[in-house]
Protein backbone atom coordinates (compact mmCIF):
# COMPACT_ATOMS: atom_id res chain seq x y z
CA UNK A 1 0.00 0.00 0.00
CA UNK A 2 1.65 3.19 -1.10
CA UNK A 3 -0.47 6.40 0.00
CA UNK A 4 1.65 9.02 -0.33
CA UNK A 5 5.10 9.63 -2.57
CA UNK A 6 7.99 7.25 -1.55
CA UNK A 7 10.35 9.41 0.05
CA UNK A 8 7.35 10.41 2.61
CA UNK A 9 6.60 6.93 3.08
CA UNK A 10 10.18 6.01 3.72
CA UNK A 11 10.29 8.79 6.78
CA UNK A 12 7.17 7.37 8.04
CA UNK A 13 8.32 4.02 7.97
CA UNK A 14 12.07 4.93 9.65
CA UNK A 15 9.99 7.68 11.87
CA UNK A 16 7.63 5.02 13.37
CA UNK A 17 10.73 2.81 14.23
CA UNK A 18 11.72 4.79 17.18
CA UNK A 19 10.18 4.00 20.51
CA UNK A 20 7.16 5.60 21.97
CA UNK A 21 6.25 6.78 18.26
CA UNK A 22 3.41 4.96 16.50
CA UNK A 23 2.11 5.11 13.28
CA UNK A 24 -0.07 8.04 13.75
CA UNK A 25 2.55 10.23 14.79
CA UNK A 26 5.50 9.12 12.58
CA UNK A 27 2.82 10.57 10.23
CA UNK A 28 2.15 13.67 12.10
CA UNK A 29 6.04 14.34 12.33
CA UNK A 30 6.69 13.38 8.52
CA UNK A 31 4.05 16.12 7.09
CA UNK A 32 5.70 19.07 9.88
CA UNK A 33 8.96 17.89 8.45
CA UNK A 34 7.46 18.41 5.00
CA UNK A 35 6.52 21.67 5.70
CA UNK A 36 9.24 23.56 7.57
CA UNK A 37 11.70 25.41 6.36
CA UNK A 38 14.57 23.59 4.69
CA UNK A 39 17.69 24.92 7.14
CA UNK A 40 15.01 23.73 9.89
CA UNK A 41 14.88 19.93 8.48
CA UNK A 42 19.07 20.57 7.54
CA UNK A 43 19.80 21.83 11.49
CA UNK A 44 17.90 18.37 12.49
CA UNK A 45 19.68 15.77 10.11
CA UNK A 46 23.04 17.54 11.42
CA UNK A 47 22.21 17.07 14.81
CA UNK A 48 20.95 13.28 13.80
CA UNK A 49 24.45 12.50 12.09
CA UNK A 50 26.64 14.73 14.98
CA UNK A 51 25.69 12.53 18.17
CA UNK A 52 26.32 9.53 16.24
CA UNK A 53 29.83 10.83 14.84
CA UNK A 54 30.91 12.35 18.06
CA UNK A 55 28.89 10.61 21.05
CA UNK A 56 30.17 7.91 22.21
CA UNK A 57 30.15 6.02 25.77
CA UNK A 58 32.82 7.20 28.60
CA UNK A 59 35.39 4.33 28.49
CA UNK A 60 35.25 4.18 32.19
CA UNK A 61 31.59 4.74 33.07
CA UNK A 62 29.83 4.29 30.15
CA UNK A 63 27.75 7.29 30.26
CA UNK A 64 27.61 9.60 27.13
CA UNK A 65 30.92 11.40 26.50
CA UNK A 66 32.39 13.36 23.51
CA UNK A 67 35.67 12.36 24.54
CA UNK A 68 37.09 9.00 25.68
CA UNK A 69 35.77 10.09 29.21
CA UNK A 70 32.70 11.71 30.33
CA UNK A 71 32.28 14.92 31.40
CA UNK A 72 32.23 13.40 35.07
CA UNK A 73 35.25 10.62 35.42
CA UNK A 74 36.77 14.17 33.70
CA UNK A 75 36.11 16.51 36.58
CA UNK A 76 39.13 16.81 39.06
CA UNK A 77 36.41 17.84 42.05
CA UNK A 78 34.30 14.93 41.78
CA UNK A 79 35.35 12.26 44.85
CA UNK A 80 37.06 9.93 43.78
CA UNK A 81 36.01 7.10 46.27
CA UNK A 82 32.33 6.76 45.93
CA UNK A 83 30.47 5.11 42.86
CA UNK A 84 27.17 5.40 42.10
CA UNK A 85 25.92 2.43 39.74
CA UNK A 86 22.80 3.27 37.54
CA UNK A 87 21.24 0.76 34.73
CA UNK A 88 21.00 4.08 32.19
CA UNK A 89 22.70 6.70 31.24
CA UNK A 90 19.74 9.08 31.77
CA UNK A 91 19.43 8.24 35.58
CA UNK A 92 22.79 10.48 35.73
CA UNK A 93 20.98 13.06 34.98
CA UNK A 94 18.44 12.48 37.04
CA UNK A 95 20.54 12.15 39.79
CA UNK A 96 22.57 15.14 38.60
CA UNK A 97 20.07 17.27 38.97
CA UNK A 98 19.33 16.48 42.74
CA UNK A 99 23.09 18.08 43.13
CA UNK A 100 23.40 15.83 46.45
CA UNK A 101 26.10 13.73 44.96
CA UNK A 102 29.47 14.56 44.45
CA UNK A 103 31.08 11.03 43.48
CA UNK A 104 31.18 8.94 40.31
CA UNK A 105 29.18 6.78 38.46
CA UNK A 106 29.21 4.04 36.39
CA UNK A 107 26.26 2.41 34.09
CA UNK A 108 25.07 -0.99 33.49
CA UNK A 109 23.51 -0.45 30.63
CA UNK A 110 20.35 -2.22 31.56
CA UNK A 111 19.16 -4.37 33.74
CA UNK A 112 19.33 -8.69 34.48
CA UNK A 113 16.32 -9.93 32.84
CA UNK A 114 16.79 -13.40 31.46
CA UNK A 115 13.22 -13.32 29.81
CA UNK A 116 14.77 -10.81 27.59
CA UNK A 117 17.99 -12.40 27.17
CA UNK A 118 19.97 -10.01 29.96
CA UNK A 119 22.56 -11.68 31.63
CA UNK A 120 25.06 -10.02 34.05
CA UNK A 121 27.44 -10.86 30.85
CA UNK A 122 25.59 -8.03 28.78
CA UNK A 123 25.83 -5.30 31.45
CA UNK A 124 28.65 -3.67 32.51
CA UNK A 125 29.31 -5.71 35.54
CA UNK A 126 32.64 -7.49 34.93
CA UNK A 127 33.68 -3.13 34.46
CA UNK A 128 32.31 -2.69 37.73
CA UNK A 129 34.79 -5.27 39.43
CA UNK A 130 37.72 -4.27 37.44
CA UNK A 131 37.52 -0.51 38.46
CA UNK A 132 37.00 -1.42 41.99
CA UNK A 133 40.15 -3.61 41.82
CA UNK A 134 42.33 -0.96 40.26
CA UNK A 135 40.54 2.37 41.85
CA UNK A 136 40.69 3.38 45.02
CA UNK A 137 36.95 3.18 45.94
CA UNK A 138 35.27 3.21 49.46
CA UNK A 139 31.52 2.93 48.62
CA UNK A 140 29.23 2.11 46.20
CA UNK A 141 25.40 3.03 46.13
CA UNK A 142 23.38 0.96 43.56
CA UNK A 143 20.88 2.92 42.04
CA UNK A 144 18.25 0.18 39.89
CA UNK A 145 15.27 1.02 39.19
CA UNK A 146 12.88 -0.12 42.10
CA UNK A 147 10.78 -3.22 40.58
CA UNK A 148 11.62 -6.59 40.27
CA UNK A 149 14.53 -6.76 37.59
CA UNK A 150 16.39 -3.67 39.54
CA UNK A 151 16.32 -5.27 42.69
CA UNK A 152 17.63 -8.94 40.96
CA UNK A 153 20.41 -6.44 39.75
CA UNK A 154 21.09 -5.23 42.66
CA UNK A 155 21.40 -8.38 44.92
CA UNK A 156 23.68 -10.05 42.28
CA UNK A 157 26.28 -6.60 42.66
CA UNK A 158 25.81 -6.94 46.13
CA UNK A 159 26.49 -10.80 46.20
CA UNK A 160 29.34 -10.11 44.03
CA UNK A 161 31.02 -7.22 45.65
CA UNK A 162 30.99 -9.89 49.06
CA UNK A 163 34.76 -10.76 48.35
CA UNK A 164 36.04 -7.11 48.76
CA UNK A 165 35.15 -6.80 52.23
CA UNK A 166 36.83 -3.02 52.34
CA UNK A 167 33.96 -1.74 50.45
CA UNK A 168 30.73 -0.35 51.87
CA UNK A 169 27.68 -1.37 49.35
CA UNK A 170 24.51 0.72 49.91
CA UNK A 171 21.09 0.47 48.38
CA UNK A 172 19.02 3.51 47.22
CA UNK A 173 15.96 4.05 50.30
CA UNK A 174 12.39 4.28 48.55
CA UNK A 175 9.67 5.86 49.95
CA UNK A 176 7.33 9.08 49.48
CA UNK A 177 7.58 11.88 47.16
CA UNK A 178 8.55 14.70 48.88
CA UNK A 179 6.04 17.66 48.59
CA UNK A 180 3.03 15.61 47.53
CA UNK A 181 0.30 14.69 49.74
CA UNK A 182 -0.05 11.06 51.72
CA UNK A 183 -3.30 10.67 50.65
CA UNK A 184 -1.82 10.07 46.71
CA UNK A 185 0.55 7.61 46.94
CA UNK A 186 0.14 4.19 46.21
CA UNK A 187 -0.18 1.59 48.91
CA UNK A 188 2.91 -0.26 47.93
CA UNK A 189 5.19 3.22 48.22
CA UNK A 190 3.55 4.53 51.10
CA UNK A 191 4.15 0.38 52.83
CA UNK A 192 7.91 0.67 51.94
CA UNK A 193 8.15 3.96 53.42
CA UNK A 194 6.33 2.84 56.69
CA UNK A 195 8.56 -0.30 57.02
CA UNK A 196 11.86 1.82 56.57
CA UNK A 197 11.00 4.96 59.16
CA UNK A 198 12.96 6.63 60.85
CA UNK A 199 13.03 8.17 64.46
CA UNK A 200 12.95 11.73 65.05
CA UNK B 1 -19.17 0.72 46.91
CA UNK B 2 -22.47 0.76 45.64
CA UNK B 3 -23.52 0.54 42.13
CA UNK B 4 -26.39 2.28 40.90
CA UNK B 5 -26.24 2.33 37.31
CA UNK B 6 -24.23 0.82 34.54
CA UNK B 7 -23.88 1.53 31.07
CA UNK B 8 -22.32 -0.64 28.35
CA UNK B 9 -21.28 -0.32 24.57
CA UNK B 10 -20.07 -3.15 22.26
CA UNK B 11 -19.38 -5.13 25.19
CA UNK B 12 -20.21 -8.83 24.14
CA UNK B 13 -23.30 -9.06 22.27
CA UNK B 14 -24.63 -5.95 24.15
CA UNK B 15 -24.72 -2.87 21.75
CA UNK B 16 -25.58 -0.30 23.63
CA UNK B 17 -27.13 -1.18 27.03
CA UNK B 18 -28.39 0.45 30.34
CA UNK B 19 -29.61 -0.38 33.70
CA UNK B 20 -30.38 0.69 36.92
CA UNK B 21 -29.99 -1.69 39.73
CA UNK B 22 -31.53 -1.74 43.12
CA UNK B 23 -29.37 -1.72 46.48
CA UNK B 24 -30.92 -4.86 47.29
CA UNK B 25 -31.22 -7.98 44.99
CA UNK B 26 -31.54 -7.47 41.70
CA UNK B 27 -32.82 -10.39 39.81
CA UNK B 28 -31.71 -10.58 35.91
CA UNK B 29 -34.46 -13.17 34.04
CA UNK B 30 -34.13 -14.07 30.94
CA UNK B 31 -33.41 -16.99 28.42
CA UNK B 32 -30.21 -18.57 27.83
CA UNK B 33 -28.09 -16.69 25.17
CA UNK B 34 -29.83 -13.41 25.98
CA UNK B 35 -26.94 -12.11 27.67
CA UNK B 36 -27.14 -12.18 31.38
CA UNK B 37 -23.74 -13.29 31.97
CA UNK B 38 -22.19 -10.56 29.43
CA UNK B 39 -23.53 -7.94 32.02
CA UNK B 40 -21.94 -9.88 34.98
CA UNK B 41 -19.02 -10.24 33.39
CA UNK B 42 -18.51 -6.99 32.58
CA UNK B 43 -18.89 -5.46 36.24
CA UNK B 44 -16.38 -8.38 37.21
CA UNK B 45 -14.50 -6.64 34.85
CA UNK B 46 -14.66 -3.34 36.44
CA UNK B 47 -13.62 -5.08 39.72
CA UNK B 48 -10.83 -6.79 38.41
CA UNK B 49 -9.82 -5.55 35.12
CA UNK B 50 -10.30 -8.59 33.42
CA UNK B 51 -13.10 -11.75 32.90
CA UNK B 52 -13.89 -14.19 35.72
CA UNK B 53 -14.48 -16.35 32.52
CA UNK B 54 -10.51 -16.67 32.47
CA UNK B 55 -10.51 -14.97 28.51
CA UNK B 56 -8.38 -12.15 27.25
CA UNK B 57 -9.76 -8.62 27.25
CA UNK B 58 -9.81 -8.89 22.95
CA UNK B 59 -12.80 -11.57 23.30
CA UNK B 60 -14.76 -8.92 25.13
CA UNK B 61 -15.22 -7.28 22.68
CA UNK B 62 -18.62 -6.85 20.06
CA UNK B 63 -18.28 -8.37 17.20
CA UNK B 64 -15.80 -6.67 14.71
CA UNK B 65 -15.69 -3.29 17.16
CA UNK B 66 -12.08 -2.12 18.64
CA UNK B 67 -13.45 -1.36 21.24
CA UNK B 68 -15.82 -1.97 24.31
CA UNK B 69 -17.16 0.62 26.98
CA UNK B 70 -18.21 -0.37 30.24
CA UNK B 71 -19.15 2.40 32.61
CA UNK B 72 -20.64 2.54 36.22
CA UNK B 73 -21.93 5.09 38.37
CA UNK B 74 -22.16 4.23 41.98
CA UNK B 75 -21.56 5.21 45.52
CA UNK B 76 -18.83 5.03 48.06
CA UNK B 77 -18.58 6.09 51.59
CA UNK B 78 -21.75 8.54 50.66
CA UNK B 79 -19.68 10.15 47.56
CA UNK B 80 -20.63 9.65 43.69
CA UNK B 81 -18.00 6.94 41.81
CA UNK B 82 -17.84 7.49 38.11
CA UNK B 83 -16.09 4.29 36.93
CA UNK B 84 -15.26 4.14 32.76
CA UNK B 85 -13.52 1.51 31.29
CA UNK B 86 -12.17 1.61 27.64
CA UNK B 87 -11.02 -2.07 26.75
CA UNK B 88 -9.47 -2.87 23.80
CA UNK B 89 -6.90 -5.32 22.16
CA UNK B 90 -4.09 -3.56 23.02
CA UNK B 91 -3.90 -1.46 26.70
CA UNK B 92 -6.99 -0.81 28.62
CA UNK B 93 -7.58 2.93 29.73
CA UNK B 94 -9.40 3.56 32.90
CA UNK B 95 -11.22 6.82 34.28
CA UNK B 96 -12.40 7.12 38.07
CA UNK B 97 -14.85 10.88 38.24
CA UNK B 98 -12.81 11.57 33.94
CA UNK B 99 -9.71 11.53 35.94
CA UNK B 100 -7.80 9.35 34.00
CA UNK B 101 -5.58 6.53 36.54
CA UNK B 102 -1.96 6.60 36.25
CA UNK B 103 -2.08 2.69 36.84
CA UNK B 104 -5.07 0.29 35.99
CA UNK B 105 -4.14 -1.47 39.08
CA UNK B 106 -4.92 1.71 41.48
CA UNK B 107 -8.83 0.45 40.13
CA UNK B 108 -8.56 -2.82 42.24
CA UNK B 109 -10.55 -2.60 45.55
CA UNK B 110 -12.73 0.19 44.16
CA UNK B 111 -15.30 -2.21 43.61
CA UNK B 112 -15.25 -5.23 45.04
CA UNK B 113 -16.95 -8.38 43.73
CA UNK B 114 -17.63 -12.06 44.71
CA UNK B 115 -18.88 -13.98 41.84
CA UNK B 116 -20.79 -17.90 41.88
CA UNK B 117 -20.52 -19.31 38.32
CA UNK B 118 -21.74 -22.40 37.22
CA UNK B 119 -18.09 -22.82 36.47
CA UNK B 120 -17.42 -23.23 39.93
CA UNK B 121 -17.56 -26.81 40.03
CA UNK B 122 -14.23 -26.80 38.43
CA UNK B 123 -12.54 -25.76 41.88
CA UNK B 124 -13.20 -28.87 42.67
CA UNK B 125 -12.95 -30.92 39.66
CA UNK B 126 -9.99 -29.16 38.05
CA UNK B 127 -6.27 -29.36 38.85
CA UNK B 128 -4.84 -27.32 41.70
CA UNK B 129 -4.34 -24.50 40.21
CA UNK B 130 -7.75 -23.18 40.32
CA UNK B 131 -7.86 -23.55 44.09
CA UNK B 132 -4.30 -21.61 44.07
CA UNK B 133 -6.16 -19.18 42.56
CA UNK B 134 -9.01 -19.07 44.58
CA UNK B 135 -6.66 -18.13 47.58
CA UNK B 136 -4.40 -15.90 46.07
CA UNK B 137 -8.03 -14.05 44.29
CA UNK B 138 -9.29 -14.18 48.26
CA UNK B 139 -6.20 -12.62 49.30
CA UNK B 140 -6.11 -9.59 46.63
CA UNK B 141 -9.60 -9.12 47.61
CA UNK B 142 -9.00 -8.50 51.63
CA UNK B 143 -5.84 -6.37 50.61
CA UNK B 144 -4.90 -4.99 47.38
CA UNK B 145 -1.09 -5.26 48.31
CA UNK B 146 -1.06 -8.71 48.12
CA UNK B 147 -1.52 -8.30 44.48
CA UNK B 148 2.17 -6.98 44.73
CA UNK B 149 3.48 -10.65 46.02
CA UNK B 150 1.59 -12.87 44.12
CA UNK B 151 2.53 -10.51 40.91
CA UNK B 152 6.74 -10.61 41.87
CA UNK B 153 6.83 -14.04 42.86
CA UNK B 154 5.04 -14.96 39.16
CA UNK B 155 7.70 -13.26 37.84
CA UNK B 156 10.51 -14.65 39.42
CA UNK B 157 9.38 -18.20 38.70
CA UNK B 158 8.99 -17.04 35.14
CA UNK B 159 12.63 -15.55 35.09
CA UNK B 160 14.32 -18.52 36.85
CA UNK B 161 12.91 -20.62 34.93
CA UNK B 162 14.29 -18.78 31.70
CA UNK B 163 17.61 -18.59 33.14
CA UNK B 164 17.27 -22.45 34.08
CA UNK B 165 16.15 -22.96 30.41
CA UNK B 166 19.35 -20.86 28.68
CA UNK B 167 21.25 -22.65 30.93
CA UNK B 168 21.09 -26.03 29.18
CA UNK B 169 22.16 -28.08 32.50
CA UNK B 170 25.37 -25.67 32.95
CA UNK B 171 25.89 -23.15 35.07
CA UNK B 172 28.93 -20.58 34.80
CA UNK B 173 29.97 -18.28 37.22
CA UNK B 174 27.55 -15.50 36.56
CA UNK B 175 24.78 -18.25 35.75
CA UNK B 176 25.18 -19.25 39.40
CA UNK B 177 25.23 -16.11 40.96
CA UNK B 178 22.51 -14.67 39.41
CA UNK B 179 20.44 -18.11 40.34
CA UNK B 180 21.54 -17.55 43.83
CA UNK B 181 20.25 -14.25 43.42
CA UNK B 182 16.73 -15.59 42.59
CA UNK B 183 16.61 -18.60 44.53
CA UNK B 184 16.65 -15.93 47.55
CA UNK B 185 14.10 -13.96 45.70
CA UNK B 186 11.91 -16.80 44.92
CA UNK B 187 11.88 -17.91 48.46
CA UNK B 188 11.51 -14.34 50.21
CA UNK B 189 8.18 -14.22 48.46
CA UNK B 190 6.93 -17.69 48.21
CA UNK B 191 7.67 -17.90 51.93
CA UNK B 192 5.03 -14.75 51.98
CA UNK B 193 2.89 -16.57 49.61
CA UNK B 194 2.99 -19.55 51.16
CA UNK B 195 1.79 -17.88 54.47
CA UNK B 196 -0.16 -15.86 53.33
CA UNK B 197 -2.60 -18.38 51.81
CA UNK B 198 -2.12 -20.90 55.12
CA UNK B 199 -3.48 -18.00 56.83
CA UNK B 200 -6.73 -17.08 54.59
CA UNK B 201 -7.91 -20.59 54.39
CA UNK B 202 -7.86 -21.30 58.05
CA UNK B 203 -9.80 -18.43 58.79
CA UNK B 204 -12.08 -19.66 55.91
CA UNK B 205 -12.63 -23.25 56.95
CA UNK B 206 -14.91 -22.92 59.51
CA UNK B 207 -17.12 -20.38 57.41
CA UNK B 208 -17.12 -22.75 54.81
CA UNK B 209 -17.79 -26.13 57.11
CA UNK B 210 -20.90 -23.49 58.25
CA UNK B 211 -21.81 -22.55 54.47
CA UNK B 212 -22.03 -26.29 53.65
CA UNK B 213 -24.26 -27.32 56.57
CA UNK B 214 -26.81 -24.55 55.60
CA UNK B 215 -26.78 -25.27 52.16
CA UNK B 216 -27.00 -29.09 52.42
CA UNK B 217 -29.52 -29.05 55.71
CA UNK B 218 -27.31 -31.72 57.74
CA UNK B 219 -24.12 -31.34 59.58
CA UNK B 220 -21.32 -31.70 57.65
CA UNK B 221 -17.74 -31.48 58.22
CA UNK B 222 -15.60 -30.45 55.56
CA UNK B 223 -11.85 -30.19 56.26
CA UNK B 224 -9.26 -28.59 54.18
CA UNK B 225 -5.57 -29.19 54.08
CA UNK B 226 -2.83 -27.02 52.29
CA UNK B 227 -0.11 -28.73 51.13
CA UNK B 228 3.31 -27.14 50.49
CA UNK B 229 5.16 -28.40 47.62
CA UNK B 230 8.40 -28.23 50.30
CA UNK B 231 9.36 -29.74 53.52
CA UNK B 232 11.62 -27.77 56.40
CA UNK B 233 11.34 -24.64 57.88
CA UNK B 234 12.96 -22.80 55.32
CA UNK B 235 12.09 -22.46 51.73
CA UNK B 236 15.59 -21.26 50.35
CA UNK B 237 17.11 -25.06 51.84
CA UNK B 238 14.52 -26.68 49.88
CA UNK B 239 15.21 -24.62 46.73
CA UNK B 240 18.94 -24.82 47.05
CA UNK B 241 18.41 -28.82 47.65
CA UNK B 242 16.48 -29.09 44.30
CA UNK B 243 19.15 -26.74 41.93
CA UNK B 244 20.40 -30.06 40.74
CA UNK B 245 16.89 -31.53 39.35
CA UNK B 246 15.76 -27.92 38.22
CA UNK B 247 18.65 -27.47 36.09
CA UNK B 248 17.97 -31.13 34.47
CA UNK B 249 14.80 -30.09 34.31
CA UNK B 250 14.93 -26.44 32.94
CA UNK B 251 11.73 -25.71 35.75
CA UNK B 252 10.98 -24.29 39.28
CA UNK B 253 9.99 -27.57 40.92
CA UNK B 254 9.52 -25.97 44.77
CA UNK B 255 7.31 -23.19 45.93
CA UNK B 256 3.69 -21.72 46.39
CA UNK B 257 3.25 -22.23 42.62
CA UNK B 258 2.92 -25.76 43.19
CA UNK B 259 1.27 -26.50 46.18
CA UNK B 260 -1.76 -27.95 46.38
CA UNK B 261 -5.06 -27.41 48.61
CA UNK B 262 -7.24 -30.56 49.64
CA UNK B 263 -10.72 -30.60 50.81
CA UNK B 264 -12.54 -33.47 52.79
CA UNK B 265 -16.40 -33.40 53.02
CA UNK B 266 -17.05 -36.09 55.90
CA UNK B 267 -13.56 -37.68 55.55
CA UNK B 268 -14.01 -38.23 51.98
CA UNK B 269 -12.41 -36.57 49.31
CA UNK B 270 -13.56 -33.83 47.72
CA UNK B 271 -12.43 -34.07 44.23
CA UNK B 272 -12.33 -37.91 43.06
CA UNK B 273 -14.89 -39.45 46.12
CA UNK B 274 -17.83 -36.34 46.48
CA UNK B 275 -21.08 -36.60 44.04
CA UNK B 276 -21.67 -34.16 41.80
CA UNK B 277 -23.79 -32.67 44.01
CA UNK B 278 -21.99 -32.71 47.02
CA UNK B 279 -18.71 -30.89 44.75
CA UNK B 280 -21.78 -28.36 43.22
CA UNK B 281 -22.48 -27.47 47.08
CA UNK B 282 -19.07 -27.18 48.27
CA UNK B 283 -17.62 -25.35 45.66
CA UNK B 284 -21.19 -22.46 46.62
CA UNK B 285 -20.14 -22.85 50.62
CA UNK B 286 -16.14 -22.21 49.49
CA UNK B 287 -17.18 -18.85 47.11
CA UNK B 288 -20.15 -17.88 50.09
CA UNK B 289 -16.85 -18.09 52.94
CA UNK B 290 -14.74 -15.99 51.17
CA UNK B 291 -17.47 -13.65 50.75
CA UNK B 292 -18.34 -13.07 54.19
CA UNK B 293 -14.57 -13.23 54.85
CA UNK B 294 -13.97 -10.36 52.60
CA UNK B 295 -17.27 -8.62 54.38
CA UNK B 296 -15.95 -8.73 57.72
CA UNK B 297 -12.63 -6.99 56.26
CA UNK B 298 -13.71 -4.39 54.44
CA UNK B 299 -16.35 -1.52 55.18
CA UNK B 300 -18.37 -2.41 52.79
CA UNK B 301 -19.69 -5.88 51.61
CA UNK B 302 -18.47 -6.94 48.55
CA UNK B 303 -21.28 -6.91 45.42
CA UNK B 304 -22.49 -10.30 45.28
CA UNK B 305 -23.10 -11.88 41.61
CA UNK B 306 -24.64 -14.64 41.16
CA UNK B 307 -25.02 -16.55 37.71
CA UNK B 308 -27.23 -18.82 36.75
CA UNK B 309 -26.67 -20.87 40.02
CA UNK B 310 -30.43 -21.78 40.57
CA UNK B 311 -30.29 -24.52 37.68
CA UNK B 312 -28.17 -26.11 39.57
CA UNK B 313 -29.34 -27.12 42.81
CA UNK B 314 -32.66 -28.36 43.74
CA UNK B 315 -35.55 -26.40 45.50
CA UNK B 316 -34.52 -27.01 48.88
CA UNK B 317 -30.83 -25.48 48.18
CA UNK B 318 -31.59 -22.69 45.86
CA UNK B 319 -33.86 -21.66 48.54
CA UNK B 320 -31.33 -22.30 51.41
CA UNK B 321 -29.14 -20.07 49.35
CA UNK B 322 -31.27 -17.40 48.56
CA UNK B 323 -32.77 -17.05 52.03
CA UNK B 324 -29.35 -16.98 53.54
CA UNK B 325 -27.62 -14.00 51.21
CA UNK B 326 -25.50 -11.81 53.35
CA UNK B 327 -26.62 -8.41 53.54
CA UNK B 328 -25.46 -6.71 50.68
CA UNK B 329 -25.91 -5.69 46.87
CA UNK B 330 -26.63 -8.94 45.17
CA UNK B 331 -27.11 -9.96 41.12
CA UNK B 332 -28.56 -12.88 40.47
CA UNK B 333 -29.47 -14.52 36.50
CA UNK B 334 -31.32 -16.92 35.82
CA UNK B 335 -33.15 -18.84 32.93
CA UNK B 336 -36.15 -19.20 35.45
CA UNK B 337 -38.53 -17.50 37.77
CA UNK B 338 -36.90 -17.36 41.47
CA UNK B 339 -38.17 -19.85 44.16
CA UNK B 340 -41.70 -18.39 45.05
CA UNK B 341 -40.39 -17.48 48.71
CA UNK B 342 -38.19 -15.27 47.38
CA UNK B 343 -38.88 -11.52 46.67
CA UNK B 344 -35.87 -9.65 44.78
CA UNK B 345 -36.41 -5.73 44.94
CA UNK B 346 -35.81 -5.20 41.49
CA UNK B 347 -36.29 -7.61 38.33
CA UNK B 348 -34.87 -7.18 34.61
CA UNK B 349 -36.37 -8.94 31.98
CA UNK B 350 -33.45 -9.74 29.28
CA UNK B 351 -33.60 -9.74 26.41
CA UNK B 352 -33.83 -5.63 26.75
CA UNK B 353 -35.51 -4.67 23.14
CA UNK B 354 -33.25 -1.84 22.51
CA UNK B 355 -35.71 0.97 20.50
CA UNK B 356 -32.90 3.97 20.33
CA UNK B 357 -32.20 3.55 16.81
CA UNK B 358 -36.15 4.07 16.06
CA UNK B 359 -35.99 7.43 18.91
CA UNK B 360 -38.36 6.07 21.20
CA UNK B 361 -37.78 5.87 24.84
CA UNK B 362 -37.62 3.26 27.00
CA UNK B 363 -34.44 0.75 26.33
CA UNK B 364 -35.26 -1.52 29.50
CA UNK B 365 -38.05 -2.85 31.18
CA UNK B 366 -37.59 -2.57 34.97
CA UNK B 367 -40.73 -3.93 37.25
CA UNK B 368 -39.81 -2.48 40.94
CA UNK B 369 -41.95 -4.70 43.17
CA UNK B 370 -43.01 -3.23 46.59
CA UNK B 371 -44.23 -5.23 49.56
CA UNK B 372 -47.56 -6.06 49.85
Amino acid sequence: MSTYARPLEVLIDELGRLPGIGPKSAQRIAFHLLNVDRVDVSRLSEALIDVKDKVSFCERCFNVAEGPLCEICNDPSRDHDVICVVEEPKDIAALERTGAFRGRYHVLMGAINPLEGIGPEQLKVKELATRIASEDIEEIIICTNPNLEGETTAAYIARMLKSFDMIKVTRLASGLPVGGDLDYADELTLGRALEGRSAL
Amino acid sequence: MKLHQIWLTDFRSHADLSLTFSEGLTAVIGPNGSGKTNLLEAIGVLSRLRSFRGVSNDRLLRREQPRAIVRAQGERDGRDVLIELELSSGRSTVFVNKQRLPRNRDLLGALRVTVFAPDDLSLLKDGPSVRREYLDDLLIALDTRNDAVIADYARVVKQRNTLLKQAKGRLDDAAELTLDVYDTQLSALGERLTYLREHVLSALMPRVANAYTMLAGTECSVVASYRRSWEGDGMLEAVQEARAQDLARSTTSMGPHRDEVSLRIDEFDSRTEASQGEQRTLALALRFAGHELVTEHVKEPPLLLLDDVLSELDEARATALLTNLPVGQTLITSATELPASVRPDAIVRFPIINLTTLDTEPDQVVEVLTDG
